[in-house]
């Protein structure tokens, strides 16, 4: 098995531009989490959502578009012979709405096919596929990229995730009341839902003998990985967590080690009742009464959908090299069973191994073990 | 490595079918058949009358290559894993759906609908009616051929991900908007692809990935999921 490295990161969310302003925001405790101006929220139950401010389109086109061109704005060249592996779950969203209103759009757009041509002729790659695995769409693509490399698929593998703040999704939520009124509390005694948000990430991964070739730096490795479905709900999770609890232990057999070995936990938290509850009682099932630090980025940056698990394993990198876990924000009173885990304060890390998992509707887990790497 | 074709199903504008089921397999263009319960599920099933189409269409192809299988019946949850490929996914339940959050200005979104417009839901919904707890995923890939997602299943047995895997494709008819834009054929088709076979059931035969990635029938390459069902049940 090749290891497998991220030799570049790159993040776009509410909270800025790039991956070092989301971070030095998410230390900061700072929330990108305020009133919509994009569409009429005055009869949905909040008004709230995680946004990116200029994301403006010509007329007729996506948002995802200058979504993807701001996310890659100065990202490093991709080497020939890539495999591009993209992840989102309503892709061009925004442009089935316009033709709906019977405003100017691109009907092509709704085929993400046409998304991965736009992208193909921007990078040399040798093949294009999105994954849609719902809020668990980019950590799986994490997986099946890192599963390309270590297996010698591939040498090299760019993942693109992203998704958009559509009135679309923000109706679905509110119909099923599960979007936070407020700010969401990830792992809060009192929290009451989720906060949306839009945002992108990038991950360009290698070989260890291409990565030295191209004398790329190395951000980290992408250690193990694990999927499973719970097959329990089609839009609620498994209350023992077994479909995440499966996900992590394949993820810790692949990268060879045990639960004592994790360092720190980027949880999925996106701060709804039953998703938080579940991840508690997985992470107790996996670590006992370990006092491990623990964290969600969903009280600053919302839940990114499709974009989530990219973005986090960004974050989550920038985490190892830094030994710091940022706050979680919007928690104030920890939920039973999340004291000393999560703290609105950043925690120190300690150890090499950070988990990072992501859950979503259809009942699909995700989970993937960043490691400090050198070559 | 080779894996073992088990089992065979499938939704077309030609009809419902399974490879051991008699029934002729044709995916030609034309308009699918509406589905009831009945077809699908001898027992009642309070789950599948309110899906939507597309879901129907995904779980009632995969009942019917898990029957084929002889793996419809379970008692424990098995770490099976699903992965389809789409060109249109979801996006009729999607159109369904906004039409009801757009005459009444979002006052009246569907959440029962809105439940269906992630192109994946039909797997959580085999997940669930067979215990399968694998890993789940639609792809989108250029072309309809179905290639990439029988070649990820592949691999997946292959690296020791799983054991059991269901492949196939997922599409509904074009939108009639924007019937112009798209030229999907509708059908789901799902095999089962086992990497340690039944010596009970004769199968369909083996499939195995070449080195270059392209996916081999018996030893003989095959383009997609299409061409190689129509070459399995010629077989028959």
């Amino acid at each position: 098995m090749n290891r497998v490295y991220v030799t570049a990161a790159a993040a776009l969310s509410g909270l800025g531009p790039d991956l070092e302003t989301l971070w030095q925001r998410l230390l900061a405790g700072e929330s990108a989490v305020r009133p919509i101006e994009r569409f009429a929220t005055d009869r949905y139950i909040t008004n709230n959502a995680s946004w990116i401010a200029g994301l403006e389109p010509e007329s007729g086109r996506s948002r995802i578009y200058p979504l993807l061109e701001l996310l890659l704005d100065g990202f490093p060249p991709v080497p020939a012979g890539t495999v591009l592996i993209t992840a989102t779950t309503k892709g061009c969203i925004d442009s089935m709405e316009q033709l709906q209103k019977g405003l100017a759009g691109d009907p092509h757009d709704l085929q993400v096919e046409h998304l991965l041509q736009w992208l193909g002729r921007k990078y040399p790659v040798s093949s294009a596929i999105n994954i849609n695995a719902a809020c668990a769409s980019s950590t799986i693509a994490v997986a099946r990229a890192a599963a390309l490399i270590a297996n010698g698929r591939c040498e090299s593998v760019l993942v693109l995730c992203m998704d958009l703040l559509s009135e679309f999704v923000f109706s679905g939520f509110s119909a099923l009341q599960g979007l936070a009124i407020n700010t969401c509390r990830p792992f809060d005694l009192n929290r009451n839902g989720l906060s949306l948000g839009e945002g992108g990430g990038a991950l360009l991964m290698m070989s260890g003998a291409l990565a030295r070739r191209e004398k790329r730096p190395l951000l980290g490795v992408i250690a193990g990985w694990g999927a499973a479905n719970d097959a329990t709900h089609i839009t609620a999770p498994a209350r023992d967590g077994c479909g995440l609890v499966q996900a992590v232990t394949q993820a810790l057999k692949k990268a060879g080690i045990g639960p004592d070995d994790i360092g720190a936990v980027s949880a999925h938290g996106t701060g709804t009742v039953y998703n938080d509850q579940m991840e508690l009682t997985a992470f107790k099932a996996l670590f006992g009464d370990r006092q491990l630090p623990m964290h969600s980025v969903k009280g600053a940056i919302g839940h990114t959908l499709g974009a989530a698990g990219g973005i986090e394993v960004a974050v989550g990198l920038r985490s190892l090299q830094s030994g710091v876990l940022p706050p979680t924000v919007g928690l104030t009173d920890p939920a039973p069973g999340a004291e000393g885990l999560f703290s609105n304060r950043e925690q120190q890390l300690t150890g090499d191994c950070l988990l990072t998992t992501n859950s979503g509707f259809g009942g699909v887990n995700a989970a993937l073990i960043l490691q400090r790497g050198e070559l | 490595m080779d894996v073992a074709l088990s089992g065979i199903g499938w939704v077309t504008p030609s009809g419902i079918g399974w490879g051991g089921g008699g029934q002729r397999f044709d995916l030609t263009p034309g308009a699918l058949p509406v589905l009831t319960r009945k077809e699908v599920f001898p027992e009642p099933n309070q789950r599948f009358g309110r899906q939507s189409e597309y879901s129907k269409i995904g779980l009632a192809s995969i009942a019917f290559a898990l029957r084929d299988a002889g793996l419809e019946t379970w008692t424990e949850k098995r770490p099976v894993g699903i992965m389809a490929a789409s060109q249109l996914g979801c996006l009729t339940t999607d159109l369904d759906y906004f039409h009801t959050v757009l005459p009444q200005g979002g006052s009246l979104p569907s959440p029962n609908l809105f439940a269906y417009t992630l192109a994946n839901c039909f797997m959580g919904e085999a997940a669930i009616q067979f215990g399968l707890t694998g890993s789940t995923m639609v792809i989108n890939e250029a072309g309809q051929s179905g290639a990439a997602s029988l070649r990820m299943a592949l691999e997946s047995i292959a690296w020791g991900e799983h054991d059991t895997m269901l492949a196939g494709i997922c599409d509904l008819q074009a939108p009639v908007q924007f019937a112009e834009s798209f030229t999907t054929t509708p059908g789901a088709l799902f095999m089962v692809l086992s990497g340690q076979p039944s010596h009970q059931r004769p199968g369909y035969g083996a499939l195995s990935l070449a080195g270059n990635g392209s996916i081999l029938y018996n030893g003989k390459e095959a383009a997609g999921i299409v061409e190689l069902l129509h070459t399995c049940l010629s077989g028959r």
